[in-house]
């Protein structure tokens, strides 16, 4: 069996004894098909049984051991150790507890702030009377293409591996989000629900425009959730129920009316679309700069050939149910 | 060698004017066959999923089935438009029920949609078609001792499952064409990190601060300029790097290119044909 010496690099920190969290060096002989979470176990039984980390199913269920490996955090125990070396180049392996949430000890992080935040944001269903039946004796279904649209959703484990890389959560106390945001949009769309589509107000209250679509969220999701996508279609949802009056619903707005207009992105007319006169004034210096270079287009756009194509499609996409 | 469409994207139609020059440029002096075709449209940027998401399917199936019309793969040079346009084939290639209703829609341009194209970054072809040997050996001007700092940009690599060139968690792609035009790659611990221009309207401060603290990275990891393959990265590096920097209380200059401007430097294109006078921040490389 195929065995190599790794060298497990993990950040270490104890807040009852330590001042700072510092790193410590394992040397682990690995078999193929060792998992993270198994290196760390064998270090805990065998090397040091100080070190902690947290796991319970050890099949990618409870969503309870996701760690940084050489940066990029992973469930540790859907992670096999040779899989990372061949991803690095590598015989050494750096391990530590994931990000934007505080840490308790080693690799254990609390997720109270996130699953707070979560809570906050009524991600339960509440029965529609018209929908759901009062009594157990009658169903209540729902048909596959109504499931379709929030299935995906449902597959979230509460890992919070999303919310660890997520740039707006670090910067944005508000910002609602990955997984909670996707949590939102999968009961705005639940036939079955009350509050519907209204619910895409509760994540424009938790700054849902901010989020910058690195797709970091759906890149890190063991699950394959892509949260991502539920904030975008929770944002069309928002304009949906008449939020337009803001930069973002504005912005996409613009991008619809360009199409139409000439098929391609009228970039000069942007800033006034999306900001109005504020937008103008705020991006002159940079707006003039580009006359200068050349880099502007004029303000009435050639459309592309076969354009009326295009809003034939256009038109009939919006014509779908 | 593939036959492309080439697939510009709005900004370098618009405010990345010289991305499509240097791209251009680059495509001939290698001889690779690529044809703009001038029916295609903005991709929607994502923005269009916002309006509808059948919308955004099937404006970007209207895309794809022209480069299928002439048997041609997508080649791009913007990574916001490489995940619009993969992400739709994703779709339309995984469920059978949206494939038709999109095609439906699509028949009303007499277009139809098949699946037989696929949609690459223009940088992955430069190495699919000649390798980091083969590159090297086109090279005229060597870049040497350049340090070059890679700045991927979210949608280069992300997501995996919809993108999937190369591991999102340690791309390779840029550190080899760097190389391959005897310049040095710098790493930095930003460089797969985002620039924020997607909040640029709504939140333009986070996007300013995400921009300038990437800049920063670059700078203090002793890179001469950064290089991007992606317009949308280059517009908040490049024209709003006053603005980014002052958001995180820094001022300095470094120069930010385009992949295609990089590469034409070395093949010994001329820097006015592949657009250098209309970057903000000057580079002069003798
Ligand atoms: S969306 Fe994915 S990454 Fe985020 S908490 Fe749920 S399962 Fe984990
Ligand atoms: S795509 Fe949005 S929610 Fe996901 S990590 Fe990036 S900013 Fe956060
Ligand atoms: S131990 Fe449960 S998900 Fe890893």
């Amino acid at each position: 069996m195929e065995k190599r010496k790794v060298t497990f690099r993990i950040r270490r920190f104890n807040p009852k004894k330590d001042s700072q969290p510092y790193y410590q060096e394992y040397e682990v002989e690995v078999v193929k098909g060792m998992t993270i979470l198994e290196a760390l176990q064998f270090i805990k039984d065998n090397i040091d049984p100080t070190l902690s980390f947290r796991a319970f199913c050890r099949s990618a269920i409870c969503g309870s051991c996701s760690v940084k490996i050489n940066g990029y955090p992973k469930l540790a125990c859907k992670t096999q150790v040779f899989g990372e070396l061949e991803v690095y180049k590598t015989d050494i392996l750096t391990i530590e507890p994931i990000d934007n949430m505080e840490v308790i000890r080693d690799l254990i992080v609390n997720w109270d702030s996130a699953i707070e935040k979560m809570e906050k944001m009524r991600p339960y269903l509440i029965p529609d009377p018209e929908v759901v039946p009062k009594t157990l004796d009658e169903e209540c279904k729902v048909y596959p293409n109504e499931l379709k649209k929030f299935d995906r959703f449902t597959d979230c484990i509460l890992c919070t591996t999303c919310y660890s890389v997520c740039g707006i959560v670090k910067v944005d106390s508000n910002y609602g989000g990955p997984f909670p945001l996707a949590r939102v949009y999968r009961f705005a769309v639940d036939p079955r629900d009350a509050l519907k589509k209204e619910r895409a107000k509760i994540g424009y209250t938790f700054d849902m425009w901010n989020c910058v679509r690195c797709e970091k969220c759906a890149d890190v999701c063991p699950k394959h959730v892509a949260p991502v996508n539920g904030i975008m279609k929770l944002r069309g949802l928002s304009i949906d129920i008449g939020l337009k009056n803001n930069p973002g619903a504005r912005h996409v707005a613009a991008f619809y009316k360009s199409l139409l207009e000439s098929g391609m992105l009228n970039e000069v007319l942007l800033p006034l679309r999306t900001k109005g006169i504020k937008g103008v004034l705020e991006n002159l210096p940079m707006g003039i700069k580009m006359i200068l270079k050349g880099k502007a287009h004029s303000p009435i756009m050639k459309p592309i050939a076969e354009h009326e194509g295009l809003r034939k499609v256009m038109k009939a996409a919006m014509e779908v149910e | 060698m593939g036959k492309y469409a080439f697939y510009p994207g709005c900004a370098a139609k618009g405010a990345s004017k010289e991305l499509y020059e240097a791209t251009v440029a680059v495509a001939k002096k290698l001889g690779i066959d690529m044809v703009e075709l001038p029916q295609f449209s903005c991709c929607g940027a994502g923005v269009l999923e916002e309006v509808k998401d059948v919308l955004d399917i099937a404006v970007n199936a209207r895309n794809l089935a022209y480069a299928e019309k002439e048997g041609r793969d997508i080649v791009t040079v913007c990574s916001t438009c490489l995940l619009v346009l993969r992400s739709a084939k994703y779709h339309l290639d995984n469920d059978d029920d949206l494939r038709e209703q999109v095609n439906e829609i699509l028949a009303e341009a007499d277009l139809e949609y098949k699946g037989t194209v696929d949609v690459k970054h223009f940088h992955w072809v430069l190495l699919e078609e000649f390798g980091e040997e083969g590159l090297k050996e086109k090279v005229k001007k060597p870049l040497g001792g350049l340090k070059v700092y890679p700045f991927y940009g979210c949608h280069t690599v992300r997501p995996k499952d919809i993108i999937g060139y190369e591991p999102s968690e340690n791309p390779q792609s840029l550190e080899k064409i760097i190389r391959a035009l005897g310049a040095t790659p710098v790493s930095g611990v930003r460089r797969l990190e985002c620039c924020g221009f997607h909040a640029f309207w709504p939140a333009p401060q986070i996007s300013m601060r995400l921009t300038g603290l990437n800049l920063k990275d670059a700078k203090e990891s002793g890179a001469d300029c950064v290089v991007t393959p992606c317009p949308l990265c280059h517009m908040n590096l490049d024209a709003n790097q006053g603005r980014a920097l002052k958001a995180i209380g820094e001022n300095f200059q470094i120069p930010v290119l385009h992949v295609p401007q990089l590469v034409g430097l070395a093949l010994g294109i001329e820097p006015k044909e592949l657009g250098l006078h209309r970057n903000f921040v000057s580079f002069n490389f003798v």
